[in-house]
């Protein structure tokens, strides 16, 4: 916001006015977009919320043979507040859901989240009374991770998708990617109709790409077919 | 795919395992060879009334069901004869058959002197989910059987620090374990989830919970006994 | 209920209120008698999210000063009900969630897991198979070991012993990998035999690890057990007797550094282990130190096991030969009609048990790991399957043995009871 007021042309207080709005970036913003971007996606810290399998993969990508160090992700940031991509690794039962809701609500921002493995991605095969059914009903997610567990191939591939999703920001549209309603720390990131369609039985995956697209705290409608 | 058509296929997911009407596996008062075993023969020798059934399962292992009012007398008298010395329970488990059937508990016991293993079951009806807690025998056996609590909601008198385990304190849709639990929790997911994120992070925190176990008189814990429907 | 968060114990002075006034904060509450220091102890909470913990698992500590009063650990931030859903699935289709329970030794919960059912529906399994299951197990706790070193190295300032050991534990995936097709989750095992016999030339593999891993294992010997540091953070702590030891469930190399030499493969042989030449490591003081020196030797011997495995491995069919149990080759099926409606039986509706109980314990990685299944006459599904889970045992210890030491004692018992969380919490 600051950068905004000493830019030339800016200085209006709305988020469309000014040099932001529908003339499109400058010369001048693009190229800053491009430094911020630039450091940005080379330094990113991750912050490893490893509970289960996919943790030890996680591990291995860290360890010599795919160094994860060689994309900027030298340090492992096990403190929330020195991170920006928190990598959920493993299945999340409910009884941990609000330490990861935590930890998300502790990031400052900018902050991305990557989900690692079926189980956090939807619950895998644990469609059970303690799992949570994917880690989307309680925070967003840029970017799933396929795999039981995923190969640290995988792993370093979902983050250059990070990487690739930072090369794509723009400081015009700032209030935009970082998006965030107070009000929804320590909330679900869905709303109830969300979560049964996302959690029902056969039914997950289908939305998700819905749901991670969205503002968090949105309110929509729920598809028909939703399973009660 | 219709809905019915997919609810059909939930209802063939969720009605898990088949239960014959036979009393399978319960203590039928026979009494299979016992010669196999010194410690069987030893046990109906001095605990015969209290024996309610033994067999022989999966070829080798010995299995004992006596009576759940004397388990910890029983147990005491394993662990410390001379001749028998079960100094290590390697486990303490229940099962549910359904169908009303009793809750068995089970003790797993090995002989590091002898080298021998035995089976010590307990029949516990329904409506009587009670049995001694045998943590002065054994220290192994205080998560045992607070995790058996925690997922049968069978109490163990005497325990010292008698509270939910593995599922969360204030877990309320009953004890997971139980056959007439359904495999997805009784409240919709995203009661669940709500729930969940009610849960205070700092619970754990608080001082009265250091103070718990400290007095083994204390059985009766301050927190995390609100038990659900179970 | 009242509820207080931490409680700092400082000795404030109540009249430091910026206006002079007695300052009324809920860390420092008006009516409170001023502090006495060192009085009253002070909690913390570590986890359950900390890299310390090595997974999900919540101590909380009650401090004075800097020494452990009282640790009581919370577990069940894992709990993915693994007991609930076998209920669910036919004998087969459990073996996929047995290796996702302790992920550090994947293969060692997948053979267990098949020699349960076996013993409880009497299949004896063929020569072969019983030495490829061996080889997996020794070579999974040679990957769990080398996780364990790697960790409680770098939870002792250590940072070299965990590349060294994922260097090797690379090796190990790689062989999970040619032999199952998944680095970590393997699920190679099935009733009655192996989900495939070994591949062509996996066992030079094996034998070019065994070659170089004992240098590598003398390495991280070299980096550790005579390192000032690491003898300083481990010797004397941490130490219980071996009668408290077996009293409270200790089982595996916790207990055998305490001097007991109680190892199932001695004690309750299976798969011809006592033809084997293998020696059983016994500590002397139960410290964290005997520990370490345990696991390793464990490597050093799991060596010489799978040399001798290696050695003694006999050709035949991997699979028992009994349509009931083992699927027909797929050749078979797609031309013979008895054997794609066997296939068909046997998929749909699985293995039919006797009747029983059956509790098949093992030398696991992380001590006694034992499976006990109850099946109904008939039945495709188990009526209940328990996992004795060797690590929440040995964690139950922990508040004993951390007791009046430092805090970043604590880190490295918890640590030398090498746990694993998705097999505490299950
Ligand atoms: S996705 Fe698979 S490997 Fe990852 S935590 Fe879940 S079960 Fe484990």
């Amino acid at each position: 916001m600051g950068l905004r007021d000493v830019l030339p042309g800016g200085g209006t207080s709305s988020v469309t006015g000014g040099m932001f709005g529908d003339g499109g970036p400058t010369f001048l913003t693009s190229k800053i977009d491009w430094i911020i971007n630039w450091s940005r996606r080379n330094s990113l810290w991750p912050m490893p919320f490893g509970t289960a399998c996919c943790a030890i993969e996680m591990m291995a990508s860290a360890a010599s043979n795919y160094d994860l160090a060689r994309f900027g992700m030298e340090r492992m940031s096990f403190s929330p507040r020195q991170a920006d991509v928190l990598i959920c690794a493993g299945r999340v039962p409910y009884k941990l859901a609000p330490v990861l809701r935590r930890i998300w609500d502790q990031m400052p921002q900018p902050k991305w989240c990557v989900s690692m493995g079926a189980c956090a991605s939807s619950g895998g095969v644990f469609d059970v009374y303690s799992m949570v059914q994917g880690i989307d009903t309680i925070i967003p997610v840029d970017v799933y991770v396929p795999g039981c567990p995923p190969r640290p191939e995988g792993l370093i591939y979902g983050l250059m998708m990070i990487q690739e999703k930072i090369r794509e920001e723009s400081l015009s549209r700032h209030f935009e990617h970082r998006a965030e309603d107070p009000s929804s720390v320590a909330r679900p990131h869905a709303n109830d109709a969300q979560v049964v369609g996302l959690t029902g039985p056969f039914g997950n995956s289908t939305q998700q790409e819905e749901l991670s697209n969205k503002e968090s705290g949105a309110t929509e409608e729920p598809p028909e077919e939703l399973i009660p | 795919m219709t809905l019915d058509e997919t609810k059909a296929g939930l209802d063939a997911v969720e009605e898990g395992p088949h239960l014959s009407e036979k009393s399978m596996g319960s203590s039928d008062g026979k009494i299979a060879d016992p010669d196999g075993h010194p410690s069987v023969v030893a046990l109906l020798l001095r605990f015969g009334d209290s024996v309610s059934g033994h067999r022989v399962s999966a070829g080798t292992q010995h299995v004992v069901w006596i009576d759940s009012a004397r388990n910890l007398e029983v147990l005491h008298w394993l662990r410390d004869d001379q001749d028998h010395q079960y100094d290590m329970i390697s486990d303490i488990t229940a099962v549910d058959y359904g169908a009303g059937r009793p809750i068995d508990v089970v003790y797993q016991l090995f002989s590091t002197v002898y080298k021998r293993a035995l089976r010590i079951r307990c029949e516990l009806p329904l409506d009587g989910l009670e049995i001694d807690s045998i943590v002065e025998l054994w220290s192994a056996a205080n998560w045992l059987e607070r995790e058996v609590y925690d997922l049968f909601g069978v109490t163990f008198r005497k325990h010292p620090d008698l509270r939910r385990i593995l599922m969360p304190h204030d877990y309320e849709e009953g004890h997971p374990l139980r056959k007439d639990f359904p495999l997805r929790g009784r409240f919709s997911r995203a009661e669940q989830t709500r729930r969940a994120l009610d849960q205070s992070v700092e619970h754990s925190y608080i001082a009265e919970e250091m103070d718990l176990g400290r007095d083994p008189q204390q059985a009766v814990p301050i927190i995390g006994t609100k038990d659900g429907d179970g | 209920m009242s509820k207080r968060t931490v409680e700092f114990n400082v000795g404030r002075n109540p009249e430091m209120g910026v206006d002079g006034s007695v300052v009324d904060s809920p860390i420092f509450p008006f009516d409170m008698p001023e502090p006495d220091l060192g009085t009253e102890n002070m909690l913390i909470n570590i986890g359950p999210q900390h890299p310390a913990t090595h997974g999900v698992l919540r101590l909380v500590c009650e401090l004075d000063g800097e020494t452990v009063k009282r640790v009581i650990p919370h577990i069940g931030y894992l709990h993915s009900s693994f007991e609930k859903l076998g209920e669910y699935r036919t004998w087969n289709q459990i073996v996929p969630l047995t290796d996702r329970m302790d992920y550090l030794a994947p293969l060692i919960y997948n053979c267990v897991y098949v020699m349960t059912v076996e013993k409880l529906m009497g299949i004896e399994v063929t020569e072969r198979c019983k030495v490829v299951r061996v080889i997996c197990m020794e070579m999974d706790r040679i990957f769990s070991h080398l996780l364990w070193l790697g960790t409680t190295a770098i939870d002792v300032g250590a940072f070299t012993p965990f590349l060294y050991a994922f260097q090797e534990r690379e090796r190990i995936y790689q062989l999970h990998e040619a032999f199952t097709g998944a680095r970590i989750t393997t699920s190679a095992t099935r009733v009655g035999g192996m989900m495939a016999d070994l591949p062509e030339g996996w066992t030079n593999g094996l034998q070019d690890f065994l070659d170089t891993f004992p240098k590598t294992l003398e390495e991280i010997d070299r980096l550790l057990t005579r390192n000032q540091i690491h003898i300083g953070r481990s010797q004397g702590i941490g130490a219980i007797s071996a009668e408290d030891a077996i009293n409270s469930g200790f089982t595996g190399a916790n207990l055998r550094a305490c001097g007991v030499d109680y190892d199932v493969r001695k004690d309750q042989p299976y798969y011809d282990y006592e033809t084997y030449d293998f020696e059983i490591p016994v500590g002397q003081y139960g410290d964290c130190y005997d520990r370490y020196l345990c696991r390793m030797e464990e490597m050093r011997q799991s060596v010489s096991l799978l040399r001798q495995a290696l050695e003694r491995l006999p050709g035949g069919p991997i699979d028992v030969e009994d349509p009931n149990i083992s699927l027909p080759s797929k050749t078979d099926c797609m031309s013979d009609m008895e054997s794609m409606i066997h296939h068909f039986k046997l998929i749909t509706e699985g293995i039919p048990a006797p009747e029983g109980d059956c509790y098949m314990p093992i030398e696991g990685s992380k001590g006694e790991l034992g499976m006990y299944i109850v099946a109904e006459e008939g039945g495709t599904k188990p009526v209940r399957w328990r996992i004795r889970p060797p690590s929440l045992v040995n964690l139950s210890v922990l508040p004993k043995l951390a007791e009046e030491h430092l805090v970043s004692d604590l880190v490295m018992i918890n640590a030398s009871l090498d746990i694993v969380l998705g097999e505490i919490d299950r």
